[in-house]
């Protein structure tokens, strides 16, 4: 009885391999390519707990426990970077999160079809540009000798010129309205299909019961829209830590590092530029870590309150 | 219909559209602004007085630009990386959505989990670059394309768009004696061409821009363009010899704008017309295992 089960198990699995052993075949070098390129790093991680040695491997040559993570917990540097990341992360939230909800409703709102069509393309083209392209252009524009703000600033008002991309007062101000334009008509197109996903009956009877089109807007399509609002909410609180590295590095100045350095460009200081790679790991880790629990966290506080999550 | 023609609806069009006008025009103004700048003469520049049109037309900065060997051989750097990176890219992520789009298949869900875990918790700057480097790759131009061959936010757009294909039709092609190399080759790729242009585009964009990994990784000869502008920004690198000490930056304004508008052409010339590939897969890609 044993031995027949047995038999038309390895059948079977023979059976199966016979006919699926292609799609095994395929995935086989993105597995390898997963493993080498994805998990490798990962495990890498324990670079964190080990000292790093030039030339004796990326593993690290002993373990030496939390010695890093302690020092960095004492460190100065560390907690401002900390800071900095909570600070600017939590504007741009407060700010662009809105925004996109704002400038969908609207958009949703023109009459012209072939205007609302160019609106939407020309909105959605910022988020193609590379951050490169992006912050050279923002330079120029905010240039105090040349850049046009500066000029109309000076011929309207007779005011002073003001090196904006070097003063530490305006470095969030910048960040946060640069994310504006690159990414409003982009997270937008979510919040439009949710619109457009609206019962038309809904606003006929808005209508019929004599609701112009602001309350049309506050009673009909903002609760219609609230479940995409509030999973869009929780994935960005799960992304807190988790800033447009790329930018912050290009705006980055000495004159402004006192609030534009963020974790991310403090673990590629210590780490890249002055070869700290064990302390540097040990911080990548500790906001990564950061970052799970609050993915997780999110996640399962979405899967509460609307039933979806992300994963 | 009456609703339409009362004051405050009226007022609330009026509105929409003033505000829509306004997000399109400082969308725009960057641009014109770069191209204004790139096609003025020094001296106007130095008065300030380029706004939104050139003044004193010259094409002067394009031919600086052009016959600046690194400049060309930046901008073939990049346009190598997009071609190889996607091509590679796009063969990669073929091979493992396909597999992985066979819910019935034993450790697809395995697997599945991998891919998801791996968005959410990364090796990190540090161990990625110890890995390219334990891996020989410094220095080396597969520094740029192999690290981000499987983008996984790609990987699951292409993986549901799989999904959406009916499966009967593969069982035709199996009775017909196909295989699975032949069933992808002549059924599934063929009726994936918008994803695959979704995705193509969003890896093309991706190689096109990228910078950080070039700076890192490469040595200046094997620079993509956008580090080269990057250089020229921070004043690592300079563009053409000014004549007279004074009229450096000026020059150097006008160059940098062009440089600006070339290295974003492409993107800005083909946008419209691939437009609705790029939105398509922001609808099918929630990502789900």
């Amino acid at each position: 009885m044993r031995k027949k089960r047995k038999d038309v198990n390895t059948i079977t699995t023979k059976k199966y391999f016979a006919r699926y052993w292609q799609l095994y075949l395929m995935l086989l070098l993105p597995l390898l390519y997963f493993l080498v390129f994805k998990y490798a790093p990962m495990i890498g991680n324990v670079l964190a707990f080990r000292r790093y040695r030039p030339g004796m491997g990326a593993w690290g040559t002993e373990w030496v426990g939390l010695t890093y993570f302690r020092r960095f917990f004492g460190d100065p540097a560390f907690w401002r970077a900390f800071r900095n990341t909570l600070i600017l992360s939590l504007i741009n939230l407060v700010i662009n999160f809105p925004i996109p909800i704002i400038f969908a409703i609207l958009v949703n709102e023109i009459r012209h079809l072939a205007f609302k069509r160019v609106v939407q393309t020309v909105s959605y083209m910022p988020r193609f540009i590379s951050t490169v392209v992006v912050i050279a252009i923002l330079g120029e524009l905010l240039s105090p000798s040349s850049g046009i703000i500066n000029i109309l600033r000076e011929r309207l008002f007779g005011l002073e010129a003001i090196y904006f991309m070097n003063d530490s007062k305006y470095f969030r101000m910048i960040y946060v309205l640069v994310d504006t334009w690159q990414y409003t008509g982009w997270t937008a197109i979510i919040y439009l299909a949710a619109i457009t996903g609206i019962p038309s009956d809904l606003y006929e009877a808005a209508t019929i019961d004599g609701a112009n089109k602001a309350q049309q807007i506050m009673f009909v399509t903002i609760p219609s829209i609230m479940p995409t609002i509030m999973v869009m909410l929780i994935l960005n609180v799960g992304r807190l830590l988790s800033l447009g590295f790329e930018k912050v590095l290009l705006m980055y100045t000495p004159d402004n590092s006192m609030v534009s350095d963020i974790i991310d460009t403090l673990v590629y200081r210590t780490g890249l530029a002055n070869q700290n790679y064990s302390y540097a790991t040990a911080i990548g880790l500790f906001s990564g870590l950061i970052g799970i629990v609050l993915v997780a966290g999110s996640n399962s506080l979405s899967k509460r309150l609307t039933g979806d999550g992300i994963y | 219909m009456r609703q339409y023609k009362t004051r405050s609806n009226f007022l609330f069009n009026l509105f929409v559209n003033l505000v829509m006008l306004t997000s399109l025009l400082l969308c725009l103004i960057p641009f014109v602004y770069m191209i204004a700048l790139s096609l003025s003469s020094p001296k106007a520049i130095i008065n300030n007085e380029v706004f939104l049109w050139p003044k004193g037309f010259t094409l002067e900065s394009y031919l600086q630009i052009f016959n600046y060997p690194n400049f060309f051989h930046a901008y073939g750097n990049t346009i190598l990386y997009t071609f190889v990176g996607t091509g590679i890219s796009l063969a990669m992520m073929i091979l493992f959505a396909y597999p992985l789009s066979k819910t019935r298949l034993k450790g697809q869900k395995a697997l599945m989990k991998l891919v998801i875990f791996s968005m959410f918790f990364t090796g990190g700057l540090i161990p990625n670059y110890l890995l390219v480097s334990s891996l020989g790759l410094i220095n080396t131009r597969w520094a740029m394309l192999l690290p981000f061959a499987i983008n996984q936010f790609n990987l699951i757009l292409l993986i549901n768009f799989f999904r959406t294909i009916p499966e009967d039709m593969e069982e035709a092609a199996i009775i017909d004696g196909l295989d699975y190399f032949g069933i992808l080759l002549k059924i599934i790729l063929p009726l994936s061409g918008a994803a695959l242009a979704t995705v193509g585009l969003y890896t093309a964009v991706f190689f096109w821009n990228d910078w950080f990994n070039g700076l890192i990784y490469l040595k200046s000869s094997q620079f993509p363009v956008m580090l080269f502008l990057r250089n020229i920004v921070t004043g690592t690198s300079m563009v053409g010899d000014a004549a007279g000490a004074g009229d450096k930056t000026t020059i150097a304004i006008s160059i940098k704008s062009a440089v600006i508008i070339t290295s974003t052409l492409p993107i800005i010339v083909l946008y419209p017309f691939l437009q609705r590939y790029f939105v398509k897969g922001i609808m099918i890609g929630a990502v789900k295992g």
